[in-house]
């Protein structure tokens, strides 16, 4: 069953966009609610308002991915919660500065053309 | 079928330890992980050093390799094994716990079976899952636009794997593609989402959905900074200091713009509503910046010459104390 040449109707999710409770982030990775609070306890991933009642939770897409992202790196490279943590901000601080990089050599290039 | 060579994915010898191999694998393990790394085809290294290692780790498994190595490796590569071949040690006891079998190539499935045959843990979740609901894997994907198709929105093929269950309810990889139609202004770092498009469900649950994540790719003169556009835009020097009406071009089409009497270089003009269309739009930033003629006739040079005379009371290098 393939669905080629099919034009679907898209959502884009942003900040005020869909939100995920625990129990959705859950079902949608696969994984136990003890495992996600764990990771919001390490600031690996943060519900969108930190309020002390787990249940409240909402989570955005952002967190949902990183959680998946997370969860292979754990099955992967064997990694503990805090390695975790340190790798995801590592890995996002890298992708920053490449953007960064990206933009200044683009900057640099206009510069140069003149 | 080619002969696959995994002492030489994992860089180590024929003699290597135990130990040596997994130093070797995990290390190659950080080094092409997908979510880690950005080389190219990290996906298919990745895959191809947890095959080797999945192979090699095993003292029974390694020795049946060494074996068919010695046999199977021809001159050209390829590979045939010995007939009537099979594997001792196999893949029936459900070994997987690390490695996901259903991706390893056509070469260890040769050699091991099993692997899309037996028990995989894939296969020993999906008899689990056959017999309850369980909705469908959501799909996180990454898409590539140019700047202007994010910018008016495109219609793009999207091709990603969603793992589902055939008619004998084994757990196997399958190409889909959608072509999926990009709403105008996503910016960096967006998602979409398309609902029913990841994993079909199993046992009648609902089916994933299809997450999209937008990447710009890097315009050649247009730069994008949260929903504000950037372009430096070169005037000339007498534009500059005279001040002047020019033709810039934006996301949206060309557009007159005045450049300021006495504009130095850096200065920022900001065209309201010009940058990314939204409930907010953003601005186009213009970066103005004084662009030299590459030789100036003998008449201009005598004006610069008349310029220097009358401006010799400015010091441009005055921060610098000289």
């Amino acid at each position: 069953m393939t669905s080629k040449d099919l034009i679907v109707t898209v959502e884009i999710t942003d900040a005020n966009g869909s939100t995920f409770t625990l129990r959705e982030v859950c079902e949608r990775g696969d994984c136990h609610a003890e495992f996600v609070i764990k990771l919001v306890s390490y600031g690996i991933i943060a519900p969108i308002e930190e309020v002390p009642e787990a249940r409240q939770w909402q989570f955005d897409v952002d967190a949902l991915a990183r959680l998946q992202k997370a969860m292979r790196l754990q099955r992967d490279l064997k990694l503990n919660l805090p390695g975790l943590a340190v790798s995801l901000d590592l890995l996002d601080e890298v992708q920053d500065m490449r953007r960064e990089i990206a933009r200044l050599n683009q900057q640099l290039r206009q510069l140069m053309d003149d | 079928m080619d002969f696959k060579d995994y002492y030489a994915v994992l860089g180590v010898s024929e003699s290597a330890s135990p130990e040596d191999i997994k130093k070797a694998y995990r290390k190659l393990a950080r080094k092409f992980h997908p979510d880690v790394s950005k080389e190219e085809n990290a996906t298919d290294k990745f895959k191809d050093v947890g095959e080797a290692y999945e192979v090699l780790k095993d003292p029974e498994k390694r020795a049946e390799y060494d074996q068919l190595r010695k046999y199977g490796a021809k001159g050209d590569g390829s590979f045939q094994p010995p007939p009537g071949w099979q594997s001792a040690s196999g893949f029936g006891g459900g070994g997987y716990t690390e490695a996901d079998a259903s991706q390893f190539s056509d070469f260890f499935e040769e050699i091991f079976g099993g692997a899309r045959r037996g028990g995989a843990s894939s296969e020993a979740g999906g008899g689990f899952r056959q017999s309850r609901k369980m909705r469908g894997e959501d799909v996180h994907a990454r898409l590539a636009l140019f700047l202007e198709e994010a910018f008016n929105g495109c219609d793009k093929q999207v091709s990603f794997t969603v793992h589902d269950a055939d008619e004998h309810g084994r757990v196997m990889p399958r190409q889909k593609t959608l072509k999926v139609k990009i709403p105008a202004g996503m910016r960096d770092g967006q998602h979409i989402r398309l609902k029913g498009q990841g994993a079909p469900g199993m046992g009648g649950g609902e089916p994933g959905d299809l997450f999209i994540e937008v990447e710009l790719a890097p315009h050649p003169h247009f730069a994008v900074e949260g929903h504000d556009v950037l372009l430096t835009v070169p005037v000339a020097p007498w534009e500059a200091a005279l001040g002047a009406t020019i033709t810039i071009p934006t996301m949206a089409g060309k557009v007159n713009v005045k450049v300021p009497q006495g504009t130095t270089s850096g200065r920022k003009l900001r065209l309201k509503g010009k940058g990314f269309p939204g409930k907010h739009p953003g601005d186009q930033i213009v970066i103005l910046q004084v662009a030299m003629p590459e030789q100036h006739s003998p008449e201009a040079t005598k004006l610069y010459e008349k310029l220097a005379e009358l401006e010799k009371g400015f010091n441009p290098r005055n921060k610098l104390h000289v």
